[in-house]
């Protein structure tokens, strides 16, 4: 009969287990290779059991338990052993310093009069609003003459304009749009035009470009009061519903009656400061009804359609959207003024 | 338009204070800009009485005084030589600002404290007297402020009238607003005259020869007038409303037109030839002195003022040097007309001439009240000049106004408006506006427009007026019932908004730069003579030679942005621009506005300093393309040596043009240095330049979905010794080539160069990926597809295996 093993054979396994894995300390892969060399297909203690078919029958429980025991010893060990040394590296001095500036992506920004353009437009498509768009080389015709300014009207000294020749100007304003989408569609018109506008004024409150958005509601019946709840909503989604606002009659020589749009101003509320000129009210767009003569000129017959426009610069809303004091700013592009608007 | 309060209030009887009336006024369409007080420097100036005169212990010619503001006593150093007890006089306070420029502060004089400073009449620019202390009536209220204890407090509104309301440019007209706004009348002016001296008819004569630029044209004479200094009151609102006096005459007609709206002229009687005036037009070419001494050049519709000889005044705009008032004259003829609007403003802005005058004349003068106005003057005048004034007058009318008659009907303004105004409430606003209303039998108003209100013409006008006086603020608000509309999306527009939020996700900044550039600017980009980018669209009146052409490129102005950014130390700079460029169309008469895009990179390629150790380089801007050529799936594309005549600013060893198809799209790479130093630039510049409206029609359709692979990949490298300038998209497009339907894709994993491999060669690495879509792929069959394509290359290209 073979030698067998016997107890302390199998605690003399067991203890050499215990104490090489108290060896191991932290390394997590010595642990774990002192598992195979123990527990392994081929371990020490895998081997033991396979000499249990040798002994008799009558010692094989006792040398069963033996095993199952040892073997629960040298696992409990390694599950501790196991724990004990991630805790270790856990706890270890090699954890990295928290404060380390991020490897920032780098992100870029939209130019905030982009930003407060896609913003008008959006509230106004959500009105169902259609976003159109227009030549900034115009033909005095789409600029002037169709929207009721001919030549040698005083209202032409209200804007001071560029010229490229004798019948084509820098458009003055995005207003000549109107004329361009009406004489080519017929009723109901519901258009918003962003763009560029340019006129020769160049001081601490022009630029000699600079943006507008336009808009026109056509059909049937539009009324002034309808004029007053478009754009008191719009003014109430862009600068918050407490914002206050006035109508206040002007003259534009396409519309008729036509009206000035003031809100209360943003900076001081409505008490009087340096940026109101001590009013409390910031002038922020023109509107009107359409002049039946801008209908006529397109044909429509006024009898039958009305309807109202606006028009609104854009950098004005955007200086008061950030309380930016400086309109000439804009067009510097000065990256570090840019970057505010990241 | 400005005006005192005061002025305003002698025509209309009102009790509100001037800020309530400046907002009403604002509120029905006349901008009231500013309201300040007529003397703000008087606020802080107070009469003061003196109680005690002591010579100054320590300097001579200085007296300490004792002074009383009524109520507290303190002292006040003086030098006046009219000091002395018991007279009033103004005391400007510590804080007053005189309008001879001097700061009043509480100061020590010598050792004496002094609260303040005692005045002569000249110093607070209300008298000429400069000799001493200005001693004021020993009634007035001491201790408030001067100009309400003199009665002179008053205030100056400034309006800014918009070109419809040229009969707001008057006093009178204001006041009618506020008659109208207020519900009570104008009190007009009474004209009353004596009329002593000879008939009008045996002493002048007038004839119009175009009755179309000069459709009324009347005058008077006044015989033995003297010339002198208008009095206090008339050069007191002349002043308040910014006109300088000058002579009792001349004064008249500044007064009469700041009142009643109409210009108009005196003339030297004697200075007439054959005392007649004929209103003609000039001949082009002729020369005319006008009489703010300069020589101006007439065209052939010059609308002119002529006596028996020659030319005396150009129309409706301003008189000539050598028949105006002076010293000497004795008999004057005084012009009240009506020219016409369109005449005047051509003129005026054909000679550059803009009076008070020409900008009333512009905007629409009250053809009836021209008699009114020269009555007025000749009162006037007799009364500030003495003289008798002709019998009767001239009065030239060929074309009398008619009043038009205008229907409203009142439930068309109601719709129009959004409102529900009886027909009463609408025949009372428009009443109060002077107009002459009546009541038609099916209920609307037949409106007649007073004359001075030549903008009202149509229905409309009417129904603005209506809303005007109504109030804008009382008309309800009511949301539009919107139809459902076939809206077309603008897919340009929306691509272009896209493609910004996809550039900012490059990390790109967007700078919106001005569309006109300077010439020069794109002569530095070194185009040759000819070039189609020097072609420019020229403003006529630019504002000066930096900005004085439409940009055919957008590089100028992105390398100025560039430079000034760099030049305030911003060293890290990813920026991009999407605008128009403006090409000139033979033929047409706008030019072609394209969209374009531009890039620029320099600097470092992370802007942290900690993990900014690698500039930017080719591989950085190249990806940026390739990035927008895959946000518009244009595929077909190849990046080949760039044309140099095309792009001469460019550096054509570190930039290619980008072709798709036939179609160049753009160019990217690096700036040539020669020109980067033109714009003050020293850093290495990499760029990127797209024309938008050529991305935008190539954009490739939304592709389908693809089912995920279910088998596994297998890759395998080739690594390809090749000369230096072997490019190394080649062998990818050889491999693409060949046609393999096994392989997925390929890609460059390494481009490595080494002493080893030898001077002037380098090595590319390939990873080709083979996959089934129906199986999983052995290792065998891989190698022997590799293999085979690996043999391909090598024969094709001639290249050796690393």
């Amino acid at each position: 009969m073979e030698q067998v093993a016997d107890r302390r054979e199998i605690e003399q396994v067991v203890n050499e287990a215990l104490r090489e894995l108290e060896e191991a300390k932290k390394d997590l892969k010595l642990i774990d290779a002192l598992r195979v060399k123990y527990l392994g297909r081929k371990g020490l203690i895998t081997n033991l059991f396979k000499q249990l078919g040798k002994v008799s029958p009558e010692k094989r429980p006792e040398l069963g338990r033996l095993l199952n025991e040892a073997r629960d010893t040298v696992e409990r060990a390694i599950g501790s052993a196991t724990e004990r040394a991630k805790e270790a590296i856990l706890t270890s001095k090699e954890t990295i310093d928290v404060t380390t500036p991020g490897r920032i992506p780098i992100i870029g920004s939209l130019h905030p009069v982009t930003q407060v353009t896609q913003e008008i437009v959006r509230i106004f498509s959500q009105m169902g609003f259609e976003v159109v768009e227009g030549p900034e080389v115009e033909l005095d015709y789409y600029n002037f003459e169709a929207l009721n300014i001919p030549k040698d009207h005083p209202a032409r000294d209200m804007q001071d304009t560029f010229y490229i020749s004798e019948d084509v100007v820098l458009r003055t304003h995005t207003s000549p749009i109107q004329a361009r989408i009406m004489e080519k569609r017929r009723p109901p018109i519901q258009i918003i035009a962003p763009g560029k506008t340019y006129r020769c004024d160049s001081d601490m409150t022009h630029t000699p470009m600079f943006h507008q958005v336009e808009g026109l509601m056509v059909g049937k019946d539009i009324s002034f009061s309808h004029l007053k709840a478009v754009l008191t909503l719009f003014v109430h989604r862009m600068f918050g519903p407490q914002v206050g606002l006035r109508f206040r009659p002007s003259f534009f020589p396409f519309t008729e009656p036509s009206a000035e749009v003031d809100i209360q101003c943003v900076m001081c509320g409505g008490s009087g400061c340096k940026v109101c000129s001590y009013t409390g009210w910031l002038e922020i767009l023109g509107s009107g009804m359409v002049d039946p003569a801008v209908f006529e000129k397109v044909g429509y017959d006024p009898e039958e359609v009305t309807g109202f426009a606006f028009g609104m610069g854009i950098e004005r809303i955007a200086m008061l959207k950030w309380s930016i004091d400086d309109l000439r700013l804009f067009f510097e592009n000065d990256v570090r003024f840019l970057e505010q608007f990241t | 338009m400005r005006f005192s309060f005061k002025w305003l209030k002698s025509y209309v009887e009102i009790e509100a204070n001037p800020k309530e009336i400046a907002d009403r006024l604002t509120m029905v369409g006349l901008e009231v800009e500013s309201v300040e007080p007529r003397y703000p420097h008087l606020k802080r100036v107070i009469p003061v009485k003196i109680t005690r005169v002591n010579r100054h212990p320590k300097a001579d010619r200085l007296m300490l005084c004792n002074v009383t503001d009524g109520t507290s006593t303190f002292q006040v150093v003086c030098g006046a030589p009219n000091v002395r007890e018991g007279i009033v006089v103004p005391l400007a306070l510590p804080g007053t600002e005189l309008p001879n420029g001097i700061k009043v502060e509480e100061a020590i004089i010598r050792g004496e404290g002094s609260k303040g400073m005692l005045c002569s009449g000249k110093e607070l620019a209300l008298t000429d007297d400069a000799s001493g202390l200005w001693i004021l009536p020993e009634t007035i209220t001491l201790g408030i402020p001067l100009d309400e204890a003199l009665g002179i407090d008053d205030f100056i509104l400034d309006i800014s009238v918009t070109p419809n309301r040229g009969d707001c440019l008057s006093v009178i007209g204001i006041a009618r607003e506020v008659a109208a706004i207020y519900g009570t009348s104008v009190r007009y002016p009474d004209i009353s005259l004596v009329e002593e001296g000879p008939p009008i008819e045996s002493i002048a004569r007038v004839d119009i020869e175009d009755p179309q630029k000069c459709p009324r044209y009347a005058a008077r004479v006044i015989f033995d007038v003297e010339i002198r200094e208008s009095p206090e009151w008339i050069r007191n609102r002349l002043e308040s409303a910014g006109v300088r006096a000058i002579n009792n005459i001349v004064d008249v007609t500044n007064y009469v037109m700041l009142e009643m709206g109409q210009p108009l002229h005196a003339f030297d009687y004697d200075r007439l030839a054959d005392h007649r005036i004929i209103v003609k037009c000039a001949k082009a070419g002729d020369r005319f002195l006008t009489l703010d001494g300069q020589e101006r050049i007439l065209f052939d519709d010059s609308l002119m003022i002529c006596d028996g000889r020659e030319a005396v005044a150009i129309a409706g705009i301003m008189g000539g040097e050598l028949s105006g008032i002076d010293f000497r004259t004795t008999r004057v003829l005084i012009e009240s007309a009506w020219f016409d609007p369109i005449t005047t403003r051509r003129t005026s802005k054909k000679l550059r001439l803009t009076t008070e005058s020409s900008y009333r004349f512009e905007r629409g003068i009250d053809p009836e009240g021209v008699i009114r106005a020269l009555d007025r003057a000749a009162q006037l005048m007799k009364e500030l000049g003495g003289g008798k004034i002709s019998k009767g007058r001239i009065d030239v009318y060929p074309r009398p106004y008619q009043r038009k008659t205008i229907r409203l009907r009142v439930d068309r303004a109601n719709k129009y408006l959004g409102t529900n105004l009886s027909t009463e409430e609408m025949a009372s606003i428009l009443s109060r506006l002077e107009m002459k209303v009546e009541r038609r039998e099916d209920g609307d108003l037949d409106v007649t427009p007073p004359s001075f209100r030549q903008d009202l013409t149509r229905e409309v006008d009417l129904t603005e007026e209506v809303a005007r006086i109504h109030g804008y603020d009382n008309v309800p608000l009511e949301r539009p019932r919107v139809l459902m509309v076939d809206i077309e999306p603008n897919e340009h527009l929306q691509l272009r908004d896209a493609l910004k939020e996809f550039l900012r996700g490059l990390g790109l900044r967007e700078i919106i730069t001005y569309s006109f550039i300077s010439p020069s600017a794109i002569s530095k980009l070194g185009f040759q003579d000819g070039d189609e980018k020097l072609r420019t669209v020229r403003l006529l009146n630019p504002l000066s030679e930096e900005q004085s052409v439409m940009r055919t490129s957008l590089v100028p102005s992105m390398l100025e942005t560039l430079a000034f950014n760099l030049n305030r130390q911003s060293n890290c700079l990813r920026l991009f621009e999407l605008s128009k460029i403006f090409i000139p169309k033979e033929g047409f008469l706008l030019p072609q506005e394209d969209f374009h895009l531009i890039v620029a990179l320099v600097g470092k390629r992370h802007p942290k300093l900690l993990y900014s150790d690698e500039d930017v380089d080719y591989s950085d801007i190249k990806g940026i393309a390739d990035a927008i050529l895959s946000f518009f799936r244009i595929t077909n594309i190849s990046f080949q040596p760039l044309d140099k005549f095309e792009t001469p600013y460019m550096d054509p060893a570190s930039s290619a043009d980008i072709i798709c198809g036939e179609s160049h799209i753009g160019r990217v790479g690096k700036l040539d240095i020669r020109v980067a130093e033109r714009f003050d630039i020293k850093e290495p510049v990499w760029m990127l330049e797209f024309d938008y409206e050529k991305l935008f029609s190539l954009r490739g359709p939304i592709p389908k979905f693809r089912s995920l692979p279910k088998y596994p990949s297998v890759v395998r490298d080739i690594a390809m010794v090749v000369d230096e300038s072997f490019q190394v998209q080649r062998g990818i497009d050889f491999i693409n080539s060949i046609g393999e339907t096994l392989l997925e894709s390929v890609e460059i994993f390494d481009i490595f160069r080494s002493s080893q491999i030898g001077e002037g060669k380098k090595s590319i690495g390939y990873r080709l990926t083979y996959r089934s879509s129906e199986r999983s792929l052995t290792d065998e069959e891989v190698n022997r597809i590799h293999e085979g394509i690996v043999k391909q290359m090598l024969e094709y290209f001639g290249a050796k295996l690393r």
